[in-house]
């Protein structure tokens, strides 16, 4: 089997989320299949700048295949068209401005895939809101497999991806409530879908006293791990923190593991460490009472499921129904969605070890069920037979198109006038239309 | 702050966040979440708060004046933009013929001031979201701050019924008090006259005019022992009750023998329950003189 994964950067330097799942997904797959990644020559997820030379490049025995961005994103332009499509009555070209404005605008890899795809068995699309995975998908629609990583945020309201969703072979979903999300915003319920997310390389053995030596942190301590950004709802846990803090002087530090992009608040009980390798990131877990996950917005939360993997509970934001579901399919955390809530949650796992124990022991009991690497790969495997041997109408039309030479193609855009016509309804309303919620049931 | 024991291997995490909310409950009062508070500062504000004090169209108005002023937008203004043009034949003529324009007036004093009236705008409009989220920022809080005093005057009313109702309580627990024989000297009984002077007494007298306490089953405050059955003088029929229920090694509860420290009586249903056939019990009737009117 030979199996194209299409995501809009790559590299064992990039920890962005999707990217990185990308990367873990492709190393894991080539166990299995022939895997190649064709990806842009960006580093940057603002500027998608051009920063590696384009061409072939090989990462832990997986051949890259870089291609050039035709332009670098403008923040202003693309504010502007997020306004537009977002929050105002637009068109459906107005949404195709607004994801060329996005980027990574790379006609030159889109070309490439279609060019080749005959090649490949499937082709796995990262991140369905870019550029590069929406034009890949509509071109070689028979083989695309989609892992869209789709958060709760306006872009999932856009028209555009409707037929992108109904479209595809198969969707990848890292959760249910992305799935729930997705099928009511598409109405894709007919595609072959699954829960997948990703495993972990979690080592089998971690020295938290290590840690604690070289950072010369020895008082009790919640974690958190990722990028210090407002998006990531940081801010609010600074101030949850402080008034914390300011109530329960004995209470537990906080650690941050990440590059920061907000100002941190001077304290002496909030620790930032900066960006650590991951034998420091696994220790500092270890050596943790728990992980604090303060986002509104995730499709999964892989560090959320490395906490599990080490027996850590989670202290997640209940405003994130992927989160709020994970902590209550799994028993293994708490949530809060105000700071009553944050501070009773905080000091239940600080001052009670049992609940804290049988917590840890339930979120690693959950990991290794949903998302040890061979249920993983499984999974994606299994997918794989399922499309060879679909036997759906749609399926069975898009493979007689494909041994005619003509390609499946996707439900047409609208023509050049109905293309200009606003009135689509602002994508912000859309998303208000589908039901939130965690799902109290699933694969993970 | 909550403490919940883990008794066995199956923890509920939806259970565990049902008995932290109905803490905060117990602790606020009234819950509210954070939309809840939005919403009332949005909407309800004048329920909450002194609309003299503070407009509840507060944010509406300052949200209208801020979209009014954003269609004002600012400009960038440098020494070359007056004489800028997107065409560059033009731009190359006025550049040329710009010393000669020079010899009619002095055009840099224009370009300076308009230069620092466009920094002056910017800032303008900086300030202006600062404000705006203060303001917002401010609204909110004090809305919170609002349902929160609203809160402790509710249990502060609560708390002072509740202590008003302990002291009538301990008042009519002092009406009706015993002491033992030999330690205090006992109560005298008052006199038909001082009784027949205070009208409100009269449920302290009976029609022959003795004391009605001393109707009532006494209790001393001494555990009689397993040989010790006979009643004790003037209370015969107390001394049954206290023989059939209890028996050593059939105590009630611990509490019991706190219990037999108090010398306070209580009226004869109290009595009849195996923990008032203790020696001397010390909890006063739920039927309190005037039950307390909890809001």
């Amino acid at each position: 089997m030979k199996l194209a994964v299409v995501v809009q950067r790559y590299g064992a330097d990039i920890n962005g989320g999707a990217e990185l799942h990308a990367r873990y997904i492709a190393e894991r797959l080539s166990r299995h299949a022939q895997v190649e990644v064709l990806t842009t020559c960006a580093k940057n997820y603002v500027s998608w700048r051009n920063e590696r030379p384009p061409g072939v490049d090989q990462i832990n025995d997986v051949i890259v295949r870089r291609f050039p961005v035709a332009h670098e994103r403008e923040p202003y332009d693309f504010g502007r068209k997020s306004v537009r499509v977002f929050e105002q009555i637009h068109s459906v070209a107005d949404e195709l401005r607004w994801l060329e404005s996005e980027g990574p605008a790379s006609p030159a890899l889109v070309r490439h895939v279609e060019q080749v795809s005959h090649d490949f068995d499937f082709i796995l699309i990262f991140s369905y809101r870019y550029y590069h995975a929406w034009h890949v998908a509509r071109r070689v629609a028979d083989k695309a497999v989609i892992v869209p990583t789709a958060e709760r945020d306006p872009a999932i309201g856009l028209s555009i991806f409707g037929p992108v969703f109904r479209g595809v072979r198969a969707v990848m979903y890292n959760s249910p409530e992305e799935r729930a999300m997705i099928e009511a915003a598409s109405g894709n319920e007919r595609v072959p879908g699954v829960v997948v997310g990703v495993g972990s390389d979690v080592p089998d053995r971690t020295d938290p006293a290590r840690f604690r030596r070289t950072f010369n942190i020895h008082r009790p301590f919640a974690i958190y791990i990722g990028r210090i950004d407002e998006n990531k709802g940081c801010a609010e846990l600074f101030s949850h923190y402080l008034r914390y803090a300011a109530s329960f002087a004995r209470g537990l530090d906080l650690v941050l593991v990440g590059s920061a992009i907000i100002d941190i608040p001077k304290h002496p009980k909030v620790h930032h460490l900066g960006f650590l390798d991951d034998r420091d990131k696994f220790d500092a877990l270890a050596a943790s009472d728990l992980l604090i996950m303060p986002s509104y917005f995730e499709s999964l939360s892989m560090v959320a499921l490395e906490a599990w993997a080490l027996g850590r509970p989670v202290l997640a934001n209940g405003h994130c129904d992927v989160l709020k579901g994970q902590c209550i399919r799994s028993n293994a955390g708490l949530y809060y969605q105000r700071y009553e809530e944050f501070v009773e949650a905080l000091y239940s796992l600080e001052s009670n070890g049992p609940l804290n124990a049988h917590l840890g022991r339930n979120g690693r009991a959950y990991f290794r069920r949903h998302y040890a690497w061979p249920v993983i790969e499984r999974k994606y495997l299994d997918m794989f037979e399922h499309l060879k041997r679909e036997r759906h109408p749609e399926a069975l039309q898009a493979k007689a198109l494909a041994r005619q030479g003509g390609g499946y193609k996707m439900e047409p855009l609208p023509g050049w006038f109905a293309r200009r016509e606003r009135r689509l309804p602002p994508g912000r309303e859309m998303l208000h239309r589908i039901p939130a919620g965690h799902a109290r049931s699933g694969a993970a | 702050m909550s403490d919940f024991s883990v008794r066995s291997d199956n923890v509920d995490v939806e259970q565990i966040m049902r008995q932290i909310r109905a803490r905060i409950r117990e602790k606020r009062g009234v819950d509210y979440t954070e939309d809840e508070i939005r919403e009332l500062a949005n909407v309800k504000l004048e329920k909450f708060l002194d609309p003299k004090g503070v407009r509840s169209d507060l944010l509406d108005q300052f949200r209208k004046i801020r979209e009014s002023s954003e269609t004002a937008r600012n400009y960038a203004f440098e020494d070359t933009t007056l004489f800028a043009s997107s065409r560059p034949l033009l731009r190359f003529v006025r550049r040329l013929l710009n010393p000669i324009l020079k010899l009619f007036f002095n055009p840099n004093p224009l370009v300076e001031a308009l230069h620092i009236q466009s920094r002056l705008n910017e800032s303008y409009n900086q300030s202006e979201a600062l404000s705006y989220e203060l303001m917002h920022n401010l609204v909110i809080e004090l809305t919170r701050t609002g349902i929160e005093v609203k809160n402790l005057k509710m249990r502060l009313e609560s708390m002072s019924s509740r202590l008003d109702f302990d002291e009538r309580r301990a008042r009519a627990l002092e009406g009706v008090v015993q002491y033992r024989p030999g330690t205090v000297p006992p109560l005298q009984p008052p006199t038909a006259q001082s009784a027949a002077g205070q009208p409100g007494q009269h449920n302290a007298l009976d029609n022959e005019g003795n004391e009605r306490r001393a109707r009532r089953r006494r209790r001393r405050g001494r555990r009689r022992g397993p040989g010790d059955r006979g009643p004790v003088a003037g209370e015969a029929s107390d001394a049954g009750f206290g023989d059939r229920d209890t028996h050593e090694g059939e105590r009630p509860s611990g509490s019991a023998d706190n219990r037999e420290q108090s010398h306070v009586h209580v009226d004869d249903e109290r009595e009849r329950s195996p923990m008032a056939d203790r020696t001397t019990p010390a909890e006063p009737s739920d039927r309190s003189p005037e039950p307390p009117s909890e809001s």
